[in-house]
This record gives structure tokens, sequence and C-alpha cells, in this order.
């Protein structure tokens, strides 16, 4: 676990979330492992409802230095520094984020300082709630609008290849690269829900 | 109390530690050393959160941001980040001169003209090594404190806007915001690899 992180961590990560729902402790696994394979070594997130599973496994097992941020944007901003100084950073946030996040996406782009992004909700499926449409409407549209490579996950079995292979990109074009995460891959979610 | 004298300082022991500068006219000053570890001109208001980045990456180098009172302004919730992570490593000099200078007439007062002390928001973010100055000795004081000591620092020199040039400046950084991430990262990785 990171020297810096005070995050306390819980015993079974797939019995955490809101009440009702349970995370696939299968998806989790896979995303952890992603990251190790593709020598992520440093992550920031801002804890979102979607992904919590995902950082508090992360915390759990280490090998990442994981922390945590106040705002969105400024977590891609630490990503990116990550980056700079030789680290392979990935940052983990609500779809919302990536609308707080445009500037520093672009200036990303342009100066050539990548990271990856994954992203909780999307713009088509399993969005349930009223209160993620403003969600739903940015993440996918900035991304498009600074093309910005992305993929939309839909089954659990290709996150760690997704993940690999969105590091090759990074590294190779030196360009962010979206990895959105709808409900369903990472939740056991029955369909009436 | 003169931007660039503690901008001249403030290289005299920098040593090649990476700097990230916020937008404003300091970027001038600290072209003159012409840095290969500097990112100039990053857009508001994320000098800090990159410079932040860079420190826990890289935790045996000093990293430094220098911040302008507007641009900290812009983005302060990452004092409590650093707050929650204490790099010791991290150094913040803002430069308040109470206006965006570079906007304009340059006339429009920041809220520090109002009351606002980015020092006391450091302190109740968590910082505990923070410092405002007021004049050229104490801020060559404080800044040595920050390069010798642990942090992490924020000192606040409070400037004079005298330093607003009457006619546009030319485009004489080193290097081009486009060029910048590839030369700070090429320079960076050279550095770490002769170490092993």
């Amino acid at each position: 676990m990171s020297k810096h992180q005070e995050v306390k961590t819980q015993a079974s990560v797939a019995n955490t979330g809101k009440a009702g729902v349970r995370y696939r402790q299968k998806a989790l696994e896979s995303f952890y492992e992603g990251f190790r394979a593709a020598g992520i070594d440093f992550a920031v997130f801002l804890p979102d409802s979607m992904l919590d599973g995902v950082e508090q496994l992360m915390i759990e097992r280490g090998g990442i230095d994981t922390y945590q941020c106040s705002r969105e944007d400024e977590g891609v901003a630490m990503a990116m520094g990550a980056f700079l100084v030789g680290k392979r950073p990935v940052a983990l946030m609500e779809g919302s984020g990536i609308g707080m996040s445009a500037l520093i996406l672009a200036r990303g782009i342009v100066q050539k300082t990548p990271t990856m992004l994954i992203i909780g909700h999307n713009s088509t499926l399993g969005e349930r709630y009223d209160y993620h449409g403003a969600t739903r409407l940015v993440a996918e549209p900035v991304l498009r609008a600074l093309d910005i490579p992305h993929h939309v996950l839909f089954d659990p079995g290709d996150i760690r290849t997704v993940i690999v292979e969105a590091q090759a990109t990074i590294e190779g074009q030196r360009l962010p690269f979206g990895v959105l995460v709808p409900s369903h891959v990472i939740r056991e979610i029955g369909e009436n829900r | 109390m003169n931007r660039t004298d503690v901008l001249r300082h403030i290289t005299s022991l920098r040593n090649g530690d990476p700097m990230i500068i916020s937008p404003g006219l300091a970027n001038y000053a600290i072209a003159e050393a012409d840095e290969p570890l500097t990112i100039y001109n990053m857009d508001m208001p994320y000098a800090t959160p990159m410079a932040l980045g860079m420190a826990l990456g890289w935790s045996t180098r000093r990293v430094i941001s220098i911040e302008g009172d507007g641009s900290l302004l812009a983005g302060p919730g990452v004092l409590s980040t650093i707050a929650r992570y204490q790099p010791k490593n991290l150094l913040i000099f803002v430069f308040d001169n109470g206006a965006y200078l570079t906007t304009g007439s340059g006339k429009a007062p920041t809220a520090t003209v109002f009351g606002t002390d980015i020092e006391q928001l450091g302190r109740a973010a968590g910082l505990k090594n923070t410092r405002t100055v007021h004049d050229l000795d104490a801020a060559k004081s404080a800044v040595s404190a920050a390069f010798t000591e642990p942090g992490p620092w924020l000192v606040v020199a409070k400037i004079d806007k005298q330093d607003r040039p009457t006619e546009r400046r030319p485009h004489s950084l080193p290097m081009y915001v486009y060029e910048a991430g590839l030369i700070f990262h090429r320079a960076v990785l050279q550095e770490r690899s002769a170490k092993k």
C-alpha cells in the first residue's frame, strides 16, 4: 500500500457500494490485473459510486501508488505531472469529471502529456437515474470533441485486454485514452433495477 | 517588491529542479535560465496540481510551482490535496499583485484586494509551512527556508504591479508548449536512468 495512503480499506470490496448493489468481483480483479499488466504505477481518483470498488481494491492490494484528489480536473493534472516524471498514470472518475477536465485534457494533447482515464457512466447503456443526465451528456462528447481515443466496455471479460491495449496507444501515440464503464460491466444489477 | 528580484533568488537556488509556471510575466524571467525541466505557461489553474503529481511521482526531487494569485484562486482545492499527502518535496511560490495583470488593461483586481488571504487558505487546508512576505529580504529568507527545510511549502510574495510591460512582449520562451512534454519527459527519463 502507498505510504501516502490513509484511506481505510474493507475486507470484501465486492460488498461495498449502495445498499442492494454488489460489484462483480471478477470485474474488479480484471481492472487491477489490467493496470498491473499495463505497467500502471500511479493512480488518482475522485470517489464515485461506479468505480469505488476498483479504487478500494487498488488500495487494498497495493503495488500502485493511489491518491485521492478534490476535483477531477485536478486529478487529471496530477496524473499528467506523474507521467512527466516517468510514471504510467491512470485517473479514475465519474463521467461528469471529463466535463470538468476538458481544458487540462486539451493541454495534455497539445504538449503530449497523456494519461489513461477510467470513466464511470457512458452515453447509452444503463443510465437509470435522472441525476446522471448531465453526467451522461458530457463524457463521450468531450472525448469526441478533443479526438481522444476511447472505448466503451461491454463484456467484463474484455477489461484486462482493453486496459493493456489502451496503454499501448497512450505510449505509442502520446495521447490520453478513455475507457468508459457502463454499470452492468462492474455491478451485479438485476433487470428490474 | 519586484517579482523579478524574487524569481532570480528562486532560480539561483533551483539547481535544475522541475518547475511549472502558471500564465503570466514570471515565465520570461525564469526562461533566462533555459532549464529543460520547465513547463511554461501552464493553463490556469493547473500548475500546482501538475506539480503535485510530479512531487508524488518523484519523491527524491524537489518540485516547484510558480503561481499567481489569480491562478491559485481558480483552483484552491488542490491545497487540501497537498495537505492530505504532505509531499516534503513540493514548493509553491505565489506572486500576489492583487490583479489579473496580464489581461486587457491589467486593472481587474483579484480577491486578495478585498481580503482573501492565500496563506490562510493554505493553513486552513492543512499546510503548516506557510509564509506571506512583503519585502525582498523577507522573501529571500522564506525562499531559502523552502529550499532547505522539508515541505510542502506555500510562500506568498506580495509584489507590486510595476512590471507590466508597456509593449507587447515577443514570444521569446525557449520552447513551445507543444514541445514541452517531450523535452521535459525525455530529460527526466535520461536523468532517472543515469542514476540507476
